[in-house]
């Protein structure tokens, strides 16, 4: 991904209205009794149009920023979605994306990744109350709607980072012009 | 070239992972103080105007939920309701004896009613925390408004959390569902008394745990707050609210202590305006 000045901008933007949108609407809609979380869906879709490095930033940037408005304890939601982007970014870079499924499959995946996080974290600072066996089908429910989610959630941000995307700069160069009348 | 770059994204990297252990270390247990509390602030008049804005549109996703969950429900009310009737007889008998009893202590005001020591600010819940680990909300009150640390916080139907931090304009609100919470209550009648406890990740079910297993806890019973008082020390929640029915009571014999489930009886899914109950004395 090319950061210009112009993009980060872009990218600022798109952090702030995720984080918003979960945390006034998305954490507040529940179906089946589960609500979407579309942050980890954001951050692997970073990862899978930026690479490692913008997944990890994106992750590190969402996860503290959701960390100050909750006033929870700072670094627990960097950490585990800074691994869902930085893994999503990984991918981009080992396997090509010839399918439109592949990034809503990735996206399921590293939610599920990312809720299991959570829990991880959460357990090694300790809960002191017991743990509901409904916690693994609220995970499992969570990383179907990040399937369905990422759906506009990747298209939508390869759309608004366009220009910044090196593998789209590319397609746009090889583009033949076009002979009108031809 | 490439090795360069793969060991500027490893540096990167670590630096980051470094960072968030560090401000784990840094922050658990207390929060950042003015770095949340200036984040918060500053993003509480937009958490505002976006939860006003996408209200209807997540009123009307609840609608076509709670539509698919009525048919369920239904059969389980109408068997509510016959129990409801047979407790309603009961309730206007006990009203009168009450009234009379009343009038033999010469307690003309009542028993003095827990929220009556307290000024209720009323707050709208402008977020959520997006994982069931952390059961908070953010309403649109904060310290400008009376609220303080610890203040109870309740709904229409009944007790719904604590205040956990606070800011000018807003304040979160850990919910008696969240994993850290618990509430000294009582069964009624009877009187048992226990601590409320979550069961995380099932926020239709609280636990209560109480001592005395030679008492009986039957299905269907109230349970409200204690709000004990004892050696200068008070509970941070007044006597007296409701916080739910008892679900059901496992009889577990040679057990010292019992536990039994509980419904709340607010609905923690959809907090929309709650009330902060600030200042008056604890328990």
């Amino acid at each position: 991904m090319i950061v210009t000045p112009q993009i980060f901008a872009r990218l600022v933007a798109i952090a702030v209205l995720a984080v918003l949108l979960q945390l006034s609407f998305f954490s507040r809609v529940e179906l089946l009794h589960t609500s979407a979380d579309v942050l980890p869906a954001v951050v692997v879709s970073l990862g899978l149009l930026g690479g490692s490095l913008s997944g990890a930033v994106a992750g590190f940037s969402i996860g503290f920023l959701v960390d100050c408005l909750l006033v929870a304890p700072l670094g627990s939601s960097s950490l585990v979605l800074l691994g869902a982007g930085y893994l999503a970014g990984l991918f981009r870079e080992r396997f090509e994306i010839h399918s439109a499924l592949v990034p809503p499959l990735v996206c399921m995946a590293l939610t599920l990744f990312a809720e299991l996080g959570f829990a991880a974290v959460q357990l090694t600072l300790g809960v002191d109350a017991p743990v509901s066996p409904l916690i693994v089908r609220d995970m499992l429910l969570k990383s179907i709607y990040a399937f369905f989610l990422a759906w506009p959630i990747y298209f939508g941000l390869r759309r608004a980072l366009r220009p910044a995307l090196v593998e789209e700069s590319r397609v746009t160069r090889r583009r033949q012009p076009t002979v009108l009348g031809a | 070239m490439y090795r360069k770059q793969v060991r500027r994204r490893r540096a990167v990297l670590t630096l980051l992972i470094l960072g968030s252990f560090l401000l784990l270390t840094l922050t658990y247990g207390q929060s950042s103080g003015g770095l949340q509390s200036g984040v918060s602030t500053l993003f509480s008049p937009l958490q505002s105007v976006t939860d006003r804005a996408l209200k209807p549109a997540r009123d009307a996703i609840s609608w076509f939920d709670e539509t698919f969950e009525a048919r369920g429900e239904n059969s389980r009310l109408r068997d509510e309701l016959v129990a409801v009737r047979r407790q309603a007889v009961a309730g206007q008998e006990a009203l009168q004896e009450n009234a009379q009893l009343r009038k033999l202590v010469e307690l003309d005001g009542g028993p003095a009613l827990a929220e009556s020591a307290y000024d209720p600010v009323a707050a709208r819940v402008i977020s959520r925390s997006p994982t069931v680990w952390n059961s908070t909300v953010t309403v649109d009150a904060g310290s400008g408004d009376g609220v303080a640390v610890d203040d109870p916080v309740i709904g229409g139907d009944g007790l719904v959390g604590q205040v956990a931090s606070v800011q000018g304009g807003s304040a979160q609100v850990k919910l008696i569902t969240d994993h850290a919470s618990a509430v000294s209550a009582k069964v009624l009648p009877g009187g048992v008394q226990g601590v409320i406890r979550p069961d995380v990740g099932n926020p239709d079910d609280l636990i209560l745990d109480f001592i005395d297993s030679t008492r009986d806890v039957h299905r269907g019973q109230a349970v409200v707050t204690s709000g004990w008082r004892a050696q200068g020390l008070a509970s941070l929640f007044p006597p007296g609210l409701p916080v739910g029915e008892v679900t059901s009571a496992p009889i577990v014999e040679q057990e010292a202590s019992q536990q039994v489930h509980l419904r709340p009886y607010a609905d923690m899914a959809n907090l929309d305006l709650l009330q902060v109950l600030t200042g008056g004395s604890r328990g």
